[in-house]
């Protein structure tokens, strides 16, 4: 009897060998570079089981996660987005400092068919950003389909630190996520999944030189934090938080990184030709409160993933490239923080259950500062260049990673206590626990997270910046809220009269131009539509110098509809293409 | 107490959940008798006609999924309509919102691919929401009994989209065992492709 179980147990764990030996390549996202980006969203299809159906997925240019951006601090960036899924969608620059018109948040819907066309001077530190839809109540199904993508950022103080950056050799992007397949391999809508994709691999491997690797790391998963942590228990290196360089590298045996939040880290494999390690997440040690802690025996939330510890990829340590990195940097950028004596305004942000909450979804939704989100409601007026405090109490007994738009910020403590050297850089993420000791029946202590941010630059009274918790389940029941950065000049109240802007040649054929009578007006917003109401160009704050591009329009009439930037108001005006 | 926590929060999540995704539409058991322009100008009208049964494909221009099937479709028709079963490819998109499923360009999409089946429009998708579709590509097998139409067959064509020599054909498979006068043994298989929005 003893002899069957031993040998039963030997073919089991022989099985559970040949299963698991099945790596992957890791794929690397396919790279675009300079000032302007044509970015393509459809819907595709990917052959990520290995056997069986194709997934139906989202691409941005490919089928599953877009290119990966590359883009330098100084440049101004002109985006081409088209939208060719058969939805409205919109395409949100996590992290990037910009206009609220460009940002590409729930009020920047792109209809299908549509190209959007924002464009900025990218004004943020050399790190990892990334891009991604926020299309409000659609944000996690069309995530969950693979639309987003990394933008690197570069600069010269990252430029000049010996660092590696052979993109996919020595610089490695890494987007972590997990999904559940149906019976027909196919993605199930749901916040947490059973099977780990790296970069939408299963199984992920990569060989990688023997020398200092630098991964570039996003949580984009819908919900899940990863503890990452490698399998021999290694010391490696952070570099930056979201927003940019650490003063220097921090070393660390794990970091916890939640959703939406990038890290950038520096592993030493100097030596090490012809070993293997694996990074793991190791969820094992999670609490309850944290997304992949928990254990859930059944239900939407059981997944194979929860609470346990599971490879992320798996390093085959090879021959060391020419001219390698070998040593971590000891200092990287000096990071300034925000001094706290210097803010304005502070302000108290609540993260709650919804219970007594009249008109929401039921006594369990997590809500911020005790509502649901409303496209029509603007939470905040932020005067432009204030500096502020943000204060969060969380009442709820679950941890939510709070994304703010527009700026970065310097997290100031956590529950009382300042942020450790990895997150004492540049955020646009922070995790805000769950209330300490919390749990059915019991309140708990509230979690309390504070950080100060100066809004400068940008002032809008029309479009506003988006301030949600990122796991895009409850972002999308609306654990989300809005502001606007305003200055104190006086919005007009005087309508535009149609002959106050020309639009010019009329036939049109190349080119078509429109002309404010008042020199100091220009356009905010314009919107081209034809005939049969269908929008055709969204442009945000046209340079309207260069003239509209309708080149590769068809002939017919258009409809401009031109939102002027001083009276923030609309006149139409046709014209036609021959 | 932990039991407790867990089946609060799985009750939250079932809240959250049912109110997060666009539900699929349920498909009935049968369904009356419909008519549908095509892109030969032409009333198609389920009515008029001697078959046996439809295949029922929902379809569109867009859709890369689908469109990797039109040699098969093309090969269903080609065998089944001389058994009494033809092909009837559906686009119930909104061609309002969304250019390329304008009739326009199904006549040209036709043309280009060489659709041997009829290729209608679903223009005021009512039609769509008869059958309960909810993807491109989506087939149905109707099979007339008693004067009425009887889904005997709903879910994907196969299953292997971009490999048909490795591919189950679930829609061949259930249209011989009808023609055998055998019931159909797999009715149904998961629909996916790309979502047909309803207009509002």
């Amino acid at each position: 009897m003893k002899q069957k179980l031993l040998l039963l147990s030997a073919l089991l764990l022989l099985l559970l060998n040949s299963v698991t030996a099945q790596y992957n390549t890791l794929w690397i996202p396919d790279t675009l570079s300079g000032t302007s980006f044509n970015l393509n969203i459809k819907d595709t299809f990917r052959q990520i089981v290995a056997a069986g159906q194709q997934t139906i997925t989202g691409g941005i240019n490919g089928n599953f996660w877009g290119p990966t951006l590359f883009v330098n601090k100084g440049d101004t960036v002109h985006m081409n987005v088209k939208n060719y899924l058969n939805d409205s969608t919109t395409l949100h620059w996590h992290g990037m400092h910009l206009p609220a018109v460009m940002d590409g948040g729930p009020h920047q819907v792109i209809p299908p068919g549509s190209t959007w066309k924002p464009y900025w001077m990218v004004s943020n530190n050399a790190a990892t950003y990334w891009y991604h839809p926020h299309l409000h109540e659609t944000t996690e199904a069309q995530i969950t389909k693979g639309i987003g993508g990394l933008i690197i950022v570069r600069d010269a103080i990252e430029s000049a630190l010996a660092l590696p950056r052979k993109y996919g050799v020595d610089d490695i992007p890494l987007i972590l996520t997990d999904r559940d397949f149906s019976t027909s391999n196919q993605f199930q809508v749901v916040p947490y999944g059973d099977s780990m994709l790296t970069n939408g691999t299963l199984r992920a491997q990569y060989n990688v030189p023997a020398q200092v690797l630098r991964f570039r790391i996003l949580n984009g998963a819908i919900e899940r934090s990863y503890n990452i942590g490698f399998s021999d228990n290694r010391t490696f290196y952070v570099i930056t938080s979201d927003g940019g360089l650490l003063n220097a590298p921090v070393a660390v045996t794990k970091y916890l990184l939640h959703a939406g939040e990038r890290i950038e880290i520096l592993v030493n494999c100097n030596g090490q030709n012809g070993t293997t390690v694996f990074m793991k997440a190791f969820n094992s040690l999670l609490g309850n409160s944290i997304a992949g802690g928990e254990n859930f025996p059944n239900g939407p939330f059981a997944n194979a993933l929860g609470k346990i510890d599971f490879n992320i990829l798996k390093l085959n340590i090879v021959a060391p490239t020419t001219s390698p990195i070998t040593a971590i940097p000891t200092s990287l950028a000096s990071v300034t923080t925000i001094p706290t004596s210097s803010a304005q305004t502070t302000r108290y942000l609540t993260m709650s259950d919804s219970a007594g909450v009249p008109g929401v979804l039921g006594p369990n939704a997590f809500i911020l500062n005790h509502k649901l989100f409303s496209l029509n409601v603007i939470d905040y007026q932020v005067p432009l260049n204030n500096t502020e405090i943000w204060q969060i109490t969380n009442s709820t007994a679950f941890g939510h990673p709070f994304h703010i738009h527009d700026v970065e910020f310097n997290i100031i403590s956590v529950n009382g206590v300042a942020p450790d050297a990895s997150q004492a850089g540049w955020k646009d993420v922070v995790f805000v626990p769950g209330a300490i000791g919390g749990g059915p029946g019991t309140q708990g202590t509230p979690s309390v997270v504070k950080f100060i941010a100066k809004f400068d630059d940008y002032a809008d009274a029309l479009h506003p910046f988006m301030f949600h918790c990122h796991i895009s389940l409850h972002e999308d029941e609306g654990m989300m809220g809005q502001f606007v950065v305003t200055n104190p000049t006086v919005v007009s109240t005087l309508s535009l009269h149609e002959d106050e802007l020309e639009v010019y040649p009329n036939p049109a054929k190349d080119k078509v131009f429109i002309q404010f009578k008042d020199p100091a007006n220009t356009a905010y917003y314009v919107r081209l539509l034809n005939t049969l109401g269908r929008t055709v160009l969204l442009l945000p704050q046209p340079q309207l110098g260069e003239g509209i591009d309708i080149s590769n329009l068809s002939k017919g009439v258009y409809y401009l509809l031109v939102t002027d930037q001083l009276k923030k108001k609309t006149v139409t005006k046709s014209f036609v293409i021959e | 107490m932990m039991k407790r926590f867990f089946w609060a929060y799985s009750i939250l999540a079932l809240v959250l959940l049912s109110f997060s995704n666009d539900k699929l539409r349920e498909s009935p058991s049968c369904i009356q008798d419909f008519c549908l322009k095509g892109i030969d100008n032409k009333i198609f009208n389920t009515k008029s006609n001697n078959a046996k049964g439809y295949i029922v494909v929902f379809t569109c221009n867009h859709c890369p999924f689908a469109k990797l099937y039109t040699k098969r479709l093309n090969e269903l028709n080609r065998i089944y309509s001389k058994q009494g079963v033809p092909l009837l490819a559906i686009n119930s998109m909104d061609s309002v919102l969304y250019e390329e499923e304008t009739y326009t360009l199904m006549q040209e999409r036709a043309k280009k691919e060489g659709y041997q089946f009829l290729y209608l429009q679903d223009a005021s998708q009512s039609v769509v929401k008869l059958f309960g579709a909810n993807h491109t590509p989506q087939a149905f097998i109707i099979w007339k009994e008693n004067n009425k139409w009887l889904i005997k067959y709903n879910g994907a064509i196969d299953d292997n989209g971009q490999h048909p020599e490795k591919a189950v054909p679930y829609v061949a498979q259930s249209l011989r065992q009808l023609l055998a006068c055998k019931p159909v043994l797999q009715h149904k298989t998961e629909s996916f492709g790309c979502r047909i929005m309803l207009r509002k």
